[in-house]
């Protein structure tokens, strides 16, 4: 018999706030997010919304100036975000009565999971400077690197960044894993953690994932690929243009339920399936029948041991796309059939978070299931006809049972899903 | 616990390292003890400290379609090549019946925009060094953004060879290609797939990579002897050389490849990882970390640290690595250790960082079938602070049973893998 998963602490930071409660009460109320991108001077661009996160005073948000020097701004999130779910759940504080050996056998029981979704422009631009200075003449550009450009240029790029930081800071020396993945990272991240954690591998897992893609060239790249709207995020509407990005952190802190009960966790709900597949196509390839994401789903369900109608409230991907939310439509439909549950998604509010979405929306899920309101899509206005058969309003809505379905989809055809259960 | 558990079995194997453009060439060299590092031929390295490097052969494309191949940057080539080789060499591609049960997994670099799209940038956008965005290009071109998405790699080899079941990246630095590893073996025992393509590309020697390596002073500076720069547990030794590649497995649970009557390699019996939580440079000196992920790995496979036979180390050739590795060794292993033969193939292909753990598992893999255990190069004078037995002066043909490749990323990701001798009795052996 495989452990059952539970949720024993969250973590978030997007543009709508900083705690998961304050980003629930946000979209809640309907507030959005998205506005001009302030990090530049975007008033010229067709494309210049997004969600930043504001005011972000990074040496709070990781308690230790020194850090920061290795930090980029994504990892600032996922560093901030992972150490608040950790901190909800007790995680730290549960060690400190353990005698040294007790502290070592904990730390090597502790996973750390994270999912990004690949690396940044921005990342080589430390270059720029002596690239001018040497003007294309790379023999001077290799004599002059030392005096040009900071000795940890490389190790503040590194991908797998969070997973070090949060490992030192917590002493955290179990099994891991940094899944870069584009959008599904995150929920490939909780799928290596639930593995972990139901084959008993560790005690318990934290699973996060962060972003900061607001900057021009990526901005720049989706919208020459035509998957940036203007100023607002319309998942399944009919006027929807396309996309914005989002940029925060989303983490899980999860320990076996028997575990959380006996030390008297609270517990948020629990993870109870994941399923992950590709469609094998192209990078940016999506099929326009949602096949690979009703196969997810059908994964991520059987893994859950349950069935399509146990679902209570679906949290779409929804990016706003015409081509992923029709085919997103489509597989709900060959999944659910005429049966399908309310149907949400909060693109609308915080933008993409691309690997931390997925996350996100699993916070916002519980929370829906927990106050029984399922916040509506604000934005929609007009639902797109083909995406008629989903239930989607612009109102709250009532989960129809207690289970989520979180779905999650990116590039190289990746399609995912996780099913979540809420405390009663 | 892991007798109920689906063995998973390695039946294919593909390389593109600096050694050979596949796996019989590279494996040839390994065995001979050649040195595949010289000067830095792709640029001009003139100006750098490290002027030295190990080159993988310019392979083609081929296995790659026409349209798909404008997508592919370096990295992606050594990748393709080597996965084709690798499904060629298992006998077994996905087939229209069974392309759900296939997986795929990688080990990925992290640059994905080559130097001279910098250069352009620079020239175009930044003149004074910084970015001035009203600078740039009204439009992105498509086909390079496509290229510089980290998951570019994985999406052509998915689309290649039709694969649709679970896939996923991977990046813990130079622990990426061994945790892929690991990760597809989990996925075959979760029974999310029945055959993982599993593997590591990267290609860090550009001007930009070897800056990075530079920078950090982790590099072997001994321009005028390449062939001698890499010398893991060496007394003399002072740093590593960057290498470039890809490695790929064909992985299948002992079920499936029964079915087939597949031929395999070896047994991926386990995998383990730990986190040093050290510093982000720096191993820890007592080997923790290192300790751990070997420890863990055993467990997994079932195997007791006595019938390890051979050990493919981590073995960079820099002074902390080899320390704290050596002493992870002598920790896990104790008295054994005079039983064990130790080499670092680094010392032939330099590192290829997210490609590392892979081809070292490959490298293993072949070990164990041909009975080698591949030389550790250029060591004359043993450190006497890496105190663990080394295959000196050239490799040793010796039957052996149980192999284990390590993996050390920086940012203190540890892995190790350990592989079995597939029995005789096996189907093909």
């Amino acid at each position: 018999m495989t452990a059952r998963v539970a949720i024993v602490g969250s973590g978030a930071i997007c543009g709508l706030g900083r705690e998961p409660d304050a980003i629930w009460e946000a979209v809640r109320r309907g507030e959005s997010a998205i506005a001009r991108i302030r990090q530049w001077d975007s008033r010229a661009w067709v494309h210049g919304h997004a969600a930043e996160v504001d005011g972000c005073d990074a040496a709070e948000l990781v308690g230790d100036r020194k850090l920061l020097k290795l930090l980029r701004r994504t990892h600032v999130f996922g560093f901030y975000a992972g150490m608040r779910a950790l901190e909800q759940a007790g995680f730290v504080k549960e060690r400190v009565p353990l005698w040294p050996a007790a502290i070592a056998d904990y730390n090597d029981r502790s996973g750390i999971y994270v999912g990004v979704s690949g690396s940044a422009y921005q990342d080589q631009y430390e270059f720029l400077p002596l690239m001018a200075r040497s003007d294309g003449e790379i023999g001077l550009f290799g004599a002059e690197l030392a005096r040009a450009v900071s000795p940890m240029w490389l190790l503040q790029t590194l991908p797998n960044n969070v997973l070090c930081h949060l490992g030192i800071r917590t002493g955290f020396s179990g099994p891991h894993a940094c899944v870069v993945a584009h959008s599904t990272a995150g929920v490939l991240a909780v799928a290596e953690a639930l593995d972990a954690l139901r084959t008993g591998e560790v005690d318990r897992a934290l699973a996060v994932a962060h972003v900061a893609p607001i900057e021009p060239q990526a901005l720049q790249g989706y919208a020459t690929l035509g998957l940036l709207g203007r100023d607002v995020v319309r998942p399944f509407d009919a006027r929807g243009d396309g996309c914005l990005f989002g940029e925060g952190a989303a983490a899980l802190a999860l320990e076996p339920v028997d575990r959380a009960a006996a030390r008297g966790a609270s517990s948020l709900g629990e993870v109870l399936g994941s399923g992950a597949v590709s469609e094998g196509g192209a990078l940016f390839a999506v099929d326009p029948g949602g096949e690979g994401l009703a196969r997810a789903i059908e994964l991520a369900l059987a893994d859950a041991r349950c069935a399509p109608g146990d679902v209570g409230v679906i949290v779409a991907h929804g990016n706003g796309t015409r081509t992923s939310d029709r085919s997103e439509a489509a597989a709900l439909q060959r999944v659910f059939g005429a049966a399908i549950p309310p149907v949400t998604a909060f693109k609308w509010a915080t933008g993409h978070l691309f690997p931390a979405a997925a996350l996100l929306d699993v916070i916002l899920a519980l929370a829906a299931l927990r106050t029984g309101e399922v916040p509506g899509i604000a934005t929609l206005r007009e639902v797109d006809p083909a995406c008629a058969p989903l239930p989607l309003s612009a109102d709250p809505q009532r989960p129809r049972g207690e289970l989520a379905l979180v779905l999650s989809r990116g590039f190289a055809g990746a399609n995912a899903a996780l099913v979540v259960r809420a405390a009663r | 616990m892991s007798g109920r558990r689906t063995r998973v079995l390695v039946t294919g194997i593909g390389l593109v390292t600096p050694l050979g453009a596949d796996a019989p060439s590279s494996w040839a060299a390994v065995c001979a003890g050649r040195s595949g590092i010289g000067p830095i031929r792709r640029f001009d390295a003139s100006g750098f400290p490290v002027r030295i490097g190990a080159h993988a052969p310019d392979v083609e494309a081929a296995p790659l379609a026409p349209r798909a191949r404008k997508y592919a940057a370096r990295q992606h080539v050594f990748a393709a090549v080597a996965a084709a080789e690798a499904l060629r060499d298992a006998r077994v591609v996905p087939g229209s019946a069974d392309t759900e049960r296939w997986g795929c997994v990688v080990g990925s670099g992290m640059l994905g925009v080559e130097f001279a799209e910098l250069a352009a940038l620079q020239r175009r956008a930044a003149p004074a060094g910084v970015l001035e965005v009203e600078r740039l290009e009204p439009t992105a071109d498509p086909v390079a953004f496509a290229r510089h998405q980290s998951i570019g790699g994985l999406a052509l080899l998915v689309q290649q060879f039709g694969i649709r079941g679970p896939v996923s990246a991977v990046h813990t630095a130079c622990a990426s290609g061994g945790q892929a590893i690991g990760a597809a073996l989990r996925l075959i025992r979760r029974g999310a797939a029945d055959r993982v393509l599993a593997g590591g590309f990267d290609s860090m020697l550009t001007p930009v990579g070897l800056a990075g390596f530079c920078l950090l002073g982790a590099l072997s500076p001994d321009n005028d002897e390449p062939a001698r720069a890499s010398r893991p547990f060496d007394r003399t030794r002072n740093g590593f050389v960057l290498g470039e590649g890809a490695g790929f497995l064909v992985l299948e649970s002992a079920p499936a490849a029964a079915a087939r009557g597949a031929r395999a390699y070896a047994e991926l019996a386990g995998a383990g990882d730990a986190l040093s939580s050290y510093r982000i440079t720096d191993p820890h000196p007592d080997g923790n970390g290192p300790i751990q992920a070997m420890r863990r790995a055993l467990a997994d496979a079932d195997i007791a640290p006595e019938a390890v036979d051979y050990i493919n180390a981590h073995g960079t050739s820099t002074v902390m690595n080899d320390r704290s590795e050596a002493a992870a060794i002598r920790a896990v292993f104790g008295s054994h250790c005079e039983r064990l033969l130790v080499s670092s193939t680094k010392s032939l292909m330099g590192h290829l960082i997210a490609a590392a753990g892979a081809v070292e598992a490959a490298l293993c893999a072949l070990a164990l079938r041909y009975g080698v255990a591949p030389v550790n190069a250029n060591l004359t004078t043993r450190d006497p602070e890496c105190d663990v037995p080394l295959v000196v002066g050239a490799s040793q043909r010796r039957p052996l049973q149980v192999a284990l490749s390590n993996s050390f990323g920086f940012g203190g990701a540890n892995n190790a893998v350990v592989l079995r001798r597939a029995p005789d009795e096996e189907p093909g052996g």
